[in-house]
């Protein structure tokens, strides 16, 4: 052994310490022996069916105007966890969650949510102005009705609810959604300009076009800067509320398609094509010129946030049809004539006899697809329901409730009178919802009519536009199979 | 030899998690754009069908796609242009040696902190003919009464100028950059055979930073055609449709007319238009350079 040379004894050590490294790596097999071991010991241990028996169920609300759309559920910020909400949750029997989000991201999110059929959200942000008639008509909604009568909920009484606004929410007689806060369509007027200029608040279409033309005149004449009217006439979806009432008021009726089908079922049946060019055409040019007339030069990129922020400023005399954009101002702007001096009207009636309309509903909905539906519809109800309304009626003073018996209540009365909320009463009751027809492409067309409408206030001419219009909503229809 | 192959494969293995988050975020939705632009997909039809290029007739038939063509077209040309020209310009006057140099160029850099959206909210606000600083009091001021946001050309005015504001500082910065990395004795040598700023800029600034300009034009034309955000805030794409690019066109599609197939066919068409633009850029310069 003496023999053997250190160079050949280092080689051996370093073969032998090698091979021990070698041996004590933790191979793919001894892996996955442990890892085996470990996950038959942690399922034997019970840890896992304890775990789950503990989760338990949550019912997810999606939905926008954060802090100030139900605070005494989820706290001004829109986040905590208030005893009213632990309370609900303990009647209801799962957890509440609710994610907020600005409008258009809302919308994004439910959509995604619908289309993929992952029943994400269990309560979910609709409106009147689309959302519904799309997502009803694509079965993506639970008909309600149904629960109404299954489980009826202490909570929401359909007697008490406006029936306009109950109807804003029916495809086809079906119930889709449940309003929340909701307008009707209304003039709101400066009572001091008016009464300045001799003019009492109109009564007719023509009596409104001469209002806003003697008060253009005398704005002119004495430098006043303001604006006789505003309305909005952005390109996209929002203006064809207010568009679609000048609409219905010239021409007598829903005047989209030929006979003035408002149903699906109705156009298809009778193959009725777009009548853009025809009577439609009175309604959409008196919107549009009145914009162009005695609007703010920048009307054609308004929506209701610039509607608001003018009225706060004191810088319009008259608001309509969506008269609802006003309250806020009303409310909080810091010039005094604009919150002591602004008052409510019913819309002018037009040539047909009917009144300029304007109708919308924040309505909830649930998801088809939604695994809680149980525990979703009680939160539904809840969050529609009476005790809803009240806190949203005593905490706001606003009068946008959609119960008769909130309505004529103390903090309503005596912030606006009760003869301001027999006006807003009216509004609702007289109004028609089917002012535009239901039918599943209507959020498209509600786009390309609003965005036809900002084009011709920046200056397009109605012909040309209202053509491009007729052509492309025959095509539209067309292609949705109405006429095969 | 057999080691080798243990090895391949072990390397493979631990590559494999790193590829297959790759594969998931990059490839994957890829793919999944290209199938649902060849599906028929709303939200008011509950049956989802294979339409094949059925998306693509019916956009490319379409009036507000071809509309949106010319505006995307307009847009990129002038918010590209523009900010190119600017920040070569602000680039070469801060590349000298000048006093407060420094607080300049941080300046110039802030609006690349300032996000997109913020930026529009800010230049609506300011712009505005009801109560915009610029707008209602500037510009009347100077006689100048006109609605910036109502009017279709004064709209996309706004919009590229905001856009400008926006993405400036980032074809400074690159730019910028560039003059720095040119030796400065070539200045030298030119200035002693008499050369002055113009023949100095033809024809050894721009020469020698054509390949950053090239580099700045792909990646400024690439953002100019994905701009939404702006655009969004400050005229939802209007007046009418004014200011409508592919981006606005594409969320109008699939999130107000809730038809994901189409909206996903333009997606495709955006993205292939963006490649082919992309490999024009890069195949004019090769032949040039």
């Amino acid at each position: 052994m003496a023999s053997e040379k250190p160079e050949a004894r280092e080689t051996e050590r370093v073969q032998r310490a090698t091979a021990e490294a070698g041996n004590s790596k933790v191979t793919r097999r001894t892996f996955l022996k442990v890892s085996a071991g470990a996950a038959g010991a942690l399922a034997l241990s019970g840890v896992p069916r304890i775990a789950f028996a503990q989760r338990r169920k949550s019912v997810r609300i999606i939905a926008f105007a954060q802090g100030f759309a139900w605070p005494e559920l989820f706290g001004s910020k829109g986040t905590e966890k208030t005893d009213a909400l632990r309370g609900l949750e303990k009647e209801v029997g799962a957890d509440i969650a609710i994610e907020w989000g600005d409008e258009s991201a809302v919308r994004q999110k439910v959509l995604a949510d619908l289309i993929s059929r992952t029943g994400r959200y269990d309560v979910i942000l609709l409106g009147s102005d689309g959302a519904v008639q799309t997502y009803g008509f694509g079965g993506l909604l639970e008909p309600l009705d149904r629960w109404m009568t299954r489980i009826p909920s202490p909570y929401v009484s359909l007697k008490d609810v406006y029936p306009k606004y109950l109807d804003a929410n029916r495809i086809e007689g079906v119930l889709y959604g449940l309003p929340y806060y909701s307008f009707g369509p209304g003039v709101m007027y400066r009572r001091d300009i008016f009464r300045k200029y001799g003019l009492t608040p109109p009564r007719t279409t023509d009596q409104f076009e001469s209002i806003l033309k003697t008060l253009k005149e005398n704005f002119k004449k004495e430098k006043i800067d303001m604006f006789p009217v505003t309305m909005r006439g952005a390109p996209g979806e929002e203006p064809s509320l207010d568009l679609l009432g000048f609409v219905y008021a010239y021409a007598g009726y829903a005047a989209w398609f030929e006979g003035g089908p408002t149903t699906a079922e109705a156009i298809r049946r009778k193959k009725a094509k777009p009548i853009f060019t025809g009577d439609f055409r009175k309604g959409f040019t008196a919107f549009v010129e009145t914009l162009k007339n005695y609007g703010s030069p920048a009307a054609s990129t308004h929506t209701w946030v610039d509607m608001l922020t003018l009225w706060e400023q004191g810088k319009a005399a008259v608001m309509i049809p969506s008269a609802i954009n006003a309250y806020p101002a009303r409310l909080g702007s810091k010039i005094e004539a604009v919150r002591k001096e602004s008052r409510l009207a019913s819309s002018p009636v037009g040539p047909s006899g009917k009144r300029i309309q304007s109708f919308w509903t924040f309505s909830l909905g649930l998801n088809r697809f939604s695994k809680k539906k149980e525990e979703a519809w009680h939160v539904l109800a809840y969050l529609t329901g009476k005790k809803a309304m009240e806190e949203f009626s005593s905490r706001t003073k606003f009068p946008w409730v959609t119960m008769k018996s909130v309505l004529y209540t103390k903090p309503l009365i005596d912030t606006w009178g009760r003869e301001e909320l027999a006006v807003w009463e009216d509004a609702i009751v007289q109004s028609d919802p089917y002012y535009f027809p239901y039918f599943p492409e209507l959020n498209e067309f509600m786009d390309k009519i609003g965005t036809a409408a900002s084009r011709a206030i920046a200056g397009a001419k109605v012909a040309d536009v209202l053509n491009d219009l007729q052509t492309w909503g025959y095509e539209r229809m067309y292609r949705g199979g109405y006429y095969r | 030899m057999a080691v080798g192959v243990r090895q391949r494969w072990e390397r493979a293995t631990m590559l494999a998690p790193g590829l297959l988050a790759l594969a998931g975020v990059t490839l994957f939705p890829g793919i999944y754009l290209l199938y649902m632009s060849v599906m028929g997909w709303t939200a008011f039809s509950p049956v989802v069908r294979f339409a094949g290029v059925d998306n693509f007739r019916t956009l490319l038939r379409s009036a507000s796609f071809w509309e949106a063509a010319g505006t995307t077209l307009l847009f990129v040309t002038l918010s590209t242009g523009l900010s190119l020209l600017l920040g070569l310009a602000l680039a070469l006057a801060l590349n000298e040696d000048l006093r407060g140099r420094g607080a300049m160029r941080t300046l110039l850099t802030l609006p690349l902190i300032v996000p997109p959206v913020v930026a529009g909210f800010g230049w609506k606000f300011l712009l505005s003919s009801d109560v915009g600083v610029i707008g209602a009091f500037l510009l009347p001021l100077a006689g100048i009464r006109v609605a910036p946001m109502g009017d279709p050309q004064l709209a996309m005015a706004s919009v590229v100028l905001a856009d400008i504001w926006s993405k400036t500082s980032f074809m400074f910065l690159i730019t910028l950059a560039g003059l720095q990395a040119i030796p400065p004795f070539l200045y030298e040598a030119a200035r002693i055979d008499g050369a002055g700023f113009w023949a100095q800029l033809r024809l050894i600034t721009l020469p020698l930073l054509k390949g950053v300009l090239i580099i700045a034009v792909i990646l400024r034309v690439l953002d100019a055609i994905n701009t939404f955000d702006v655009i969004f805030v400050m005229t939802q794409g209007g007046p009418g449709t004014a200011t409508a690019t592919f981006s606005i066109l594409g969320w109008k599609i699939g999130f107000t007319y809730f038809d994901l197939g189409q909206a996903a066919a333009l997606a495709v068409l955006m993205m292939v238009g963006a490649v082919f633009a992309t490999n024009v850029l890069i195949r004019r310069t090769r032949l040039a350079g």
